[in-house]
């Protein structure tokens, strides 16, 4: 499957666990921008650093962001930290992240504004 | 500000030309995008390049590029507080957490005027400086941080601070002096903390401080001893620190390195005698070798300067876009703002400030303000090697910050051997990747 015909599938998907979540509002009520910004001060700028004990973000399957994250959530996975912040997430809000760091080139942040 | 430059649609080759001129002449060039910005571009001004400044800057250039931004600063780089006290036992240099705004400046076209913001024309929307520029604004963002209260305590001033007596709470000079007189404290001498009372700056702070002494002090002045005053019963991470110290050093028996005393044992500090070397308590006098007193806080002094503090000191904000309800169109974040269940930290800034960020690219845009959410991650090192960490997402609720889901939480108490150290290795992580997100 090519990588727009995946973000596809996968955007199909999101919409459909947010009216399972909602039943009156199909919309997040966060920016999944805004929330992956919070991801930041650990995992870089745009998710786009990579360190001993911190694993970059940018670029990351979305299916396995949404299993890790879902296993931190539910206490089924070794943390230090993520067990914790994943509980601050809806199932929604986790796959709407997932979406966005996909979309991001995996590439070390070199302070470059990545805007065209 | 009358500058022409204002009205110019700039290019890439005015640009250059532009920003050699201004460099040889000593004058600001405000607000030059890497792209060309229209010539009705608004101006966002941010007062401070501290962690919320700066983050907020970059950012905004994220939300919004076609916006002039421009930093008044008074210095051309920054040291961040957060790891100060890693220098004191010489796990850091000042070196190291000195930042500078290159990039901010070379490629985010965020402009930087150095010079002190002195005053503000509100009904004018005019910020004058120190030099006598004054810039116009459409938004004035500010994260002035803290000022102390050292009028709390009898005997003591800024002055004192400065010359002998080291808060160590913003980093600078005090930083070396507090460094150097604990580490040449005689041998069994007695260092004494007096930890702050009410909302202040880096809740974990003092305690972090004395934990990283104590452990300077096993290996170099093994018969010393810290006092900790506290007009508190409790505080941040209060568990995973006792449980930690009691580990490390000691804690709870007779040889315990550290002696923690609370409020209801009488460690509220009411004033000093700085010739005696004695701090006068709740509980009594103390003796002390070497001392340091973090005093009570409040907002930065040109919050208060420009009336933008309600009686509690701090700073009324709209939680979410951190606009002052005091001052349309003037913002406040980080330190100063009042942010109900966000502890004062860099990160908790850095994520106001992302939220202001692009709470005013939408209002500048005439969208409708997103709905903000925030985070906080905060490790302290007990030692060098053993971490503890507290961290919680946040969201606006009935006009409240309040922890979001159930993600608000300390390190768990543990016999796992590697859980502390793989919060070390995680602090140091998150350092190096936060103030890439915050500078570079």
């Amino acid at each position: 499957m090519t990588k727009k015909a995946f973000m596809l599938v996968a955007a199909g998907l999101l919409f459909s666990q947010s009216a399972l979540a909602h039943p009156d509002n199909n919309e997040l009520r966060y920016d999944p921008e805004a929330m992956a910004w919070l991801c930041a001060p650990c995992h870089g700028t745009n998710g786009r650093e990579f360190g001993e004990s911190m694993p970059g973000l940018a670029g990351l399957d979305a299916d396995y962001f949404i299993e890790v994250m879902q296993q931190f959530k539910r206490g089924e996975r070794a943390a230090v930290i993520m067990d914790r912040v994943a509980k601050g997430f809806t199932d929604d809000e986790i796959a709407a992240m997932a979406q966005w760091f996909a979309a991001q080139p995996k590439t070390q942040w070199t302070g470059e504004l990545n805007h065209d | 500000m009358t500058n022409s430059t204002f009205n110019q649609p700039i290019n890439r080759r005015t640009l250059i030309k532009t920003f050699g001129a201004a460099a040889l002449a000593g004058t600001g060039l405000f607000g030059a995008s890497h792209k060309a910005y229209a010539t009705n571009a608004q101006h966002v001004v941010v007062i401070g390049g501290g962690i919320g400044g700066a983050t907020f800057a970059k950012y905004l250039r994220f939300a919004h590029d076609d916006v002039k931004i421009t930093v008044i600063e008074p210095n051309d780089h920054y040291i961040t507080c957060l790891r100060t006290n890693d220098v004191m036992v010489n796990l850091h240099t000042l070196d190291e957490l000195t930042f500078s705004y290159d990039t901010l400046r070379n490629q985010y076209g965020i402009g930087f005027v150095f010079d002190s913001a002195t005053a503000v024309d509100f009904d004018r929307k005019i910020v004058r400086t120190a030099k006598g520029d004054e810039i116009k604004y459409d938004k004035l963002v500010m994260s002035p941080g803290i000022d102390f209260r050292f009028e709390d305590y009898e005997g003591h001033s800024a002055e004192l601070a400065n010359t002998q007596l080291p808060h160590a709470y913003k980093a600078g000079p005090q930083t070396l002096m507090l460094r150097d007189q604990f580490q040449s404290m005689k041998q069994g001498g007695v260092f004494v903390m007096s930890a702050p009372a009410g909302n202040f700056r880096c809740p974990p702070g003092p305690y972090e401080r004395i934990s990283l002494f104590a452990e300077w002090m096993q290996k170099h002045n093994p018969t010393g001893k810290i006092i900790i005053l506290d007009p508190k019963n409790s505080h941040s991470k209060f568990t995973p620190f006792q449980t930690a110290w009691q580990r490390l050093y000691g804690y709870g028996t007779d040889d315990s390195l550290i002696d923690w005393v609370s409020l209801d044992q009488g460690g509220r500090v009411t004033g000093i005698d700085a010739a005696n070397k004695t701090l006068f308590s709740d509980g009594g006098p103390v003796k002390y070798d070497a001392c340091n007193i973090i005093p009570n806080q409040r907002a930065g002094k040109i919050a208060q300067t420009l009336g933008l503090t309600d009686d509690s000191g701090w700073c009324p904000i709209n939680r979410h876009t951190f606009e002052s309800t005091i001052q349309q169109d003037v913002y406040v974040l980080g330190d100063s703002s009042i942010a109900d269940a966000m502890p004062k930290s860099g990160n908790a800034a850095n994520t106001q400030a992302k939220v202001c960020a692009r709470a005013i690219a939408a209002e500048l845009r005439g969208e409708e303000q997103p709905a903000a959410i925030f985070a906080n991650v905060c490790y302290s090192l007990v030692g060098s090697n053993y971490g503890i960490s507290i961290s919680a997402i946040y969201e606006v609720v009935d006009n409240r910050i309040v922890a979001k889901g159930e993600s608000s939480g300390v390190s768990p108490i543990t016999d796992l051997p590697g859980q502390p150290i793989l919060e070390a290795t995680y602090q140091k992580n998150w350092h190096r990747a936060f103030v890439k997100d915050v500078f570079g």
